[in-house]
């Protein structure tokens, strides 16, 4: 364990479309004391234009910044560099790591990234998969969304989802594009940014992590469940639902389930494995937390990304009174009625226990 | 001057159409290789012109071409033109006798290849006694002879050196290198994967050649035609089957229609590249008749060798132990994405399920795709549907999956007696419910398999369907399941109109239709009214195809 305390450290993935505005934005977070001693990874240090905060450069992949941060460029695969500040750091060649963020290119599809993490084993007795943050600007954000699916997923796979760029637009494109954004990514946090200036404490937003606090994860859930309801009730999604063939922004629709009924791991588990081999490239996103029958008391928390899952956490108590399953899933052309079909016949989830999804605006 | 009038009209005779609403006619007209009219002289004497080929059948039984949903076209060709040909039912002398005479007509330094020895031989074989006795009569040349089961082969001393297999050599995964359990010593005898060592051997010599190839499968054409069969699966169709298939077809020289099913993984018979990247090369071998539209899983092995997977344990044996019951080599996970892709892809999945356990596998994976993705116009197939668990029959019907009905080993062979040998007498006699198949409503395709069956002729499978007893003679007064016989006008329809309807050419073949290609048999006697017991000495008389003559009856 890296951090001082023992814990897991963080990986904080922030991507966005090019000329989106993350370099700013990440410029203006490594100011925070919040990131004091984080390492960042960059592609290349020019990019993010850190001369200014360059006091030592060690040597051309390291550097160390004025606020106590490592910089670092990716050389060949991010496995061996994030094994390589673990190593620095448990060696006291630079301060202990305290989180980690890594900034992807414009083109960047943020999956793979997870998937290393989540797959990598001797990453996982270190690092911990923190938020994927993705930069939408207001002025390009909706046609780029429309012509790239990469801009598309990058949005979709967000936790945290923040528009730059709203100094340069009137209130109704903003509108009109966090309404799109609410579409594909419904239950991730939304913050505009003015002038590059954002709500910097978004990093301390609640989020579906084994680390997060237990109320901040029964937060997210209750707001990832009822996103959907109250947009589709609500109907101001006008836009959306007049051009029906944008509904789904290159078919990425996301939906969540609640199910009253205690789950058996060991079919739920299959019906999981099966999913993955048959949809895992349409799975963009699934988060859920699990009420399973042979340990009521500590709900299994769920984190996959395409056919990658982490291996379920066990939490140590039901972060809040509600003790339901919930599922949460951002998609790419998966029906919800295939995954209730499926849950229910290799799951063996009794079919009145699953409460019809909760349809996102896009539905 | 364009013509008015049909190009071949027939005339008085029994025409079976295979089309349940006009099962009979006694005349049709052909024209542009299509069928343009069926009833009776009524109805094509119109459509006579001066250029009109007239045929008059003289009473005789006029039906749709065969289709066969199961064969592998290269071998059957290569095993025809080139290999030593030994029936399976051959006593270990006369084979060891047979490679002896071949030894002596064979060049020094070249490979003697033959087949096909009854697996129920395997135990003998495999023993290092066996193998200096091969070794007595080979002249030094290399010898490779294939089981019956076409997974295994014998080879002899000469190969094994060729092959670069010694003592120390280890057992392949998914295959083992026979050794005698007293010594040690090799036996020739290589199961499974361990065969593809010396296969690969060979073909890395350039033994066979692209002459070769092409003279292969235009043989196997020709014998495919004159059993009467004008449309096939080739059910492990490796990059030069389906160029060859290609160039005949742009040749015009393709003389039936051709689905051509590509491995998933290379084969343990076969060598080259298998796969996504076969795959991907599929529309530059597609032709008018050539059409790479499935894909080949092999998900276990054969009974005999104890290769197939099944619910319950194999007899105990000295080596596998008490309780072994044999393996699948994809996992369901894996099976389900290899469907899930072919479908997203156009492609039907032809899955190889010799053991009950391999056929519950096949059928809950397709089963996951089918819940996930809802209908599909796609067929599977599940190959060789003959040790099937009781409560898996109505799910072929459920999930629309083809039993594809091949080779033909619903009656007593050889076969069946090294299943005997390997899961005892009563298990090994519940083979082939194809009765049960039928009554819950699953379609049932026919096929060969052929070199399996040394040739692909369908009214040898035909009549055993009927009598479930050999029709060769051979286990006299034996049967097999007879509970499970089905009728004649069965019979035809899985050897026609069903085997179309597997392949995705229903539209095209496989009964008498106006619109569906002119591929018609005549045949020497009426299949429905010969007793059952004849059948198999059905010949075809002339095979159509397109409207032109492929073979001819001497």
């Amino acid at each position: 364990m890296s951090t001082p305390d023992g814990s897991l450290v963080p990986v904080t993935i922030l991507t966005g479309f090019l000329g989106s505005g993350k370099t700013t934005l990440l410029n203006r977070l490594l100011r925070r004391p919040a990131l004091q001693g984080a390492a960042v990874i960059v592609n290349e240090f020019g990019e993010i234009g850190l001369d200014h905060l360059l006091i030592e450069a060690s040597e051309e992949q390291f550097a160390l910044l004025d606020n106590g941060c490592i910089c670092c460029t990716v050389r060949g695969d991010l496995v061996g560099t994030l094994k390589e500040l673990d190593r620095r750091s448990r060696e006291g060649e630079t301060p202990p790591l305290t989180q980690v963020l890594i900034e992807t290119t414009g083109l960047a599809d943020p999956a793979p990234i997870l998937h290393t993490l989540m797959a990598e084993p001797e990453l996982g007795r270190v690092f911990r998969i923190g938020s994927v943050l993705t930069t939408v600007d207001v002025v390009n954000g909706l046609a780029t969304l429309e012509r790239h699916p990469e801009a598309a997923k990058q949005a979709a796979l967000a936790d945290r989802l923040i528009v730059t760029k709203t100094d340069l637009a009137d209130g109704e494109a903003v509108r009109r594009l966090e309404a799109r954004l609410a579409a594909l990514a419904p239950a991730a946090a939304l913050t505009r940014a003015l002038n590059g200036e954002a709500d910097f404490d978004l990093l301390e937003r609640p989020v579906a992590e084994p680390g997060a606090e237990p109320e901040r994860l029964a937060g997210w859930f209750d707001e990832a469940v009822s996103a959907g309801t109250h947009e589709c009730a609500a109907g101001h999604r006008g836009h959306a639902h007049a051009h029906p063939g944008e509904h789904h922004l290159h078919g990425i629709r996301s939906y969540s389930f609640v199910i009253d009924q205690p789950i058996e791991w060991s079919a739920f588990a299959q019906w999981l494995e099966y999913v993955a081999a048959l949809k895992g490239e349409d799975l963009l996103r699934l988060k859920g937390l699990v009420h399973v029958t042979d340990d009521p008391d500590r709900p299994l928390l769920l984190n996959g990304v395409q056919h990658v899952f982490h291996p379920p956490a066990r939490l140590d108590r039901w972060p809040s009174a509600d003790r339901r399953t919930r599922l949460v899933f951002i998609v790419r052309d998966i029906a919800p009625e295939a995954i209730e079909h499926t849950l229910v016949k290799f799951a063996a989830v009794n079919a009145a226990s699953i409460h019809p999804p909760q349809r996102s605006a896009a539905a | 001057m364009q013509k008015s009038g049909a190009d071949l009209v027939f005339t008085n005779g029994r025409i079976y159409t295979l089309d349940r609403g006009r099962p009979w006619a006694s005349a049709l007209a052909v024209k542009a290789g299509r069928i343009v009219a069926v009833g009776d002289e009524g109805a094509v004497g119109p459509l006579v012109g001066p250029d009109t080929r007239r045929v008059d059948l003289k009473g005789a039984m006029l039906m749709p071409g065969i289709v066969d949903v199961h064969a592998h076209l290269m071998m059957g060709g290569q095993a025809e033109l080139f290999e030593l040909r030994v029936p399976p039912t051959a006593s270990v002398e006369t084979l060891i006798a047979r490679v002896g005479e071949r030894a002596a007509e064979t060049p020094e330094g070249s490979w003697i290849i033959g087949g096909q020895w009854g697996s129920n031989l395997l135990p003998e074989l495999n023993r290092a006694e066996a193998l200096a006795k091969l070794d007595a009569v080979s002249r030094g040349r290399p010898v490779m002879l294939r089981d019956d089961t076409y997974h295994n082969r014998w080879v002899n001393s000469e190969a094994l050196r060729r092959a670069g297999v010694g003592r120390d050599t280890p057992d392949p995964e998914k295959g083992s290198i026979g050794r005698d359990p007293a010594t040690g010593a090799l036996t020739g005898m290589m199961i499974e994967t361990a065969a593809g060592i010396v296969e690969r051997t060979i073909a890395d010599s350039g033994y066979y050649t692209e002459e070769m190839d092409r003279a292969a499968m235009a043989r196997s054409i020709a014998t495919l035609n004159s059993f009467g069969v004008t449309a096939f699966l080739d059910a492990a169709a490796m990059q030069p089957i389906l160029a060859a298939l290609k160039g005949l077809d742009d040749r015009g020289e393709l003389t039936a229609w051709s689905v051509s099913a590509m491995p998933a993984v290379e084969p343990s018979f076969m060598f080259g590249i298998a796969g996504d990247e076969l795959i991907a090369l599929r529309e530059q071998y597609r032709g008018a008749h050539a059409r790479p539209d499935f894909v080949k899983v092999f998900l276990d092995g054969v009974p005999g060798a104890r290769t197939a997977a099944f619910h319950e344990p194999y007899l105990p044996d000295p080596v596998l132990g008490c309780c072994f019951r044999g393996s699948t080599i994809v996992t369901v996970p894996d099976l389900i994405r290899w469907v899930g892709k072919c479908e997203t892809l156009g492609l039907g999945v032809k899955i190889h399920c010799a053991g009950d356990a391999a056929v519950s596998q096949a059928l809950d994976a397709i089963d996951v795709v089918r819940s996930f993705n809802g209908p599909t116009k796609l067929v599977h197939h599940i190959a060789h549907a003959s040790y099937i668990a009781p409560s898996d029959i109505p799910r072929f019907a459920e999930l629309g999956v083809a039993a594809d009905l091949s080779p033909f080993l619903w009656y007593p062979t050889s076969f069946l007696e090294g299943h005997k040998l390997a899961m005892g007498e009563e298990r090994a006699q519940r083979f082939w419910p194809n009765r049960e198949l039928l009554a819950s409503g699953a379609l049932l395709a026919g096929g060969s398999d052929w070199p399996v069956m040394p040739n692909p002729d369908p009214w040898n499978g035909m009549e055993g369907l009927v009598t479930r007893k050999n029709p060769s003679g051979e286990f006299p007064g034996a049967s097999l399941w007879p509970e499970q016989a089905l009728d004649v006008a069965t019979a035809l329809e899985i050897f026609t109109i069903n085997s179309a309807r597997a392949i995705g050419l229903a539209d095209t073949v496989g009964s008498i239709e106006i619109g569906k290609s002119a591929d018609l048999i005549v045949l020497d006697r009426n299949v429905l009214e010969v007793p059952a017991d004849e059948i198999a000495n059905t010949k075809v008389l002339t095979t159509w195809f397109e409207g032109r003559v492929v073979h001819e009856h001497a």
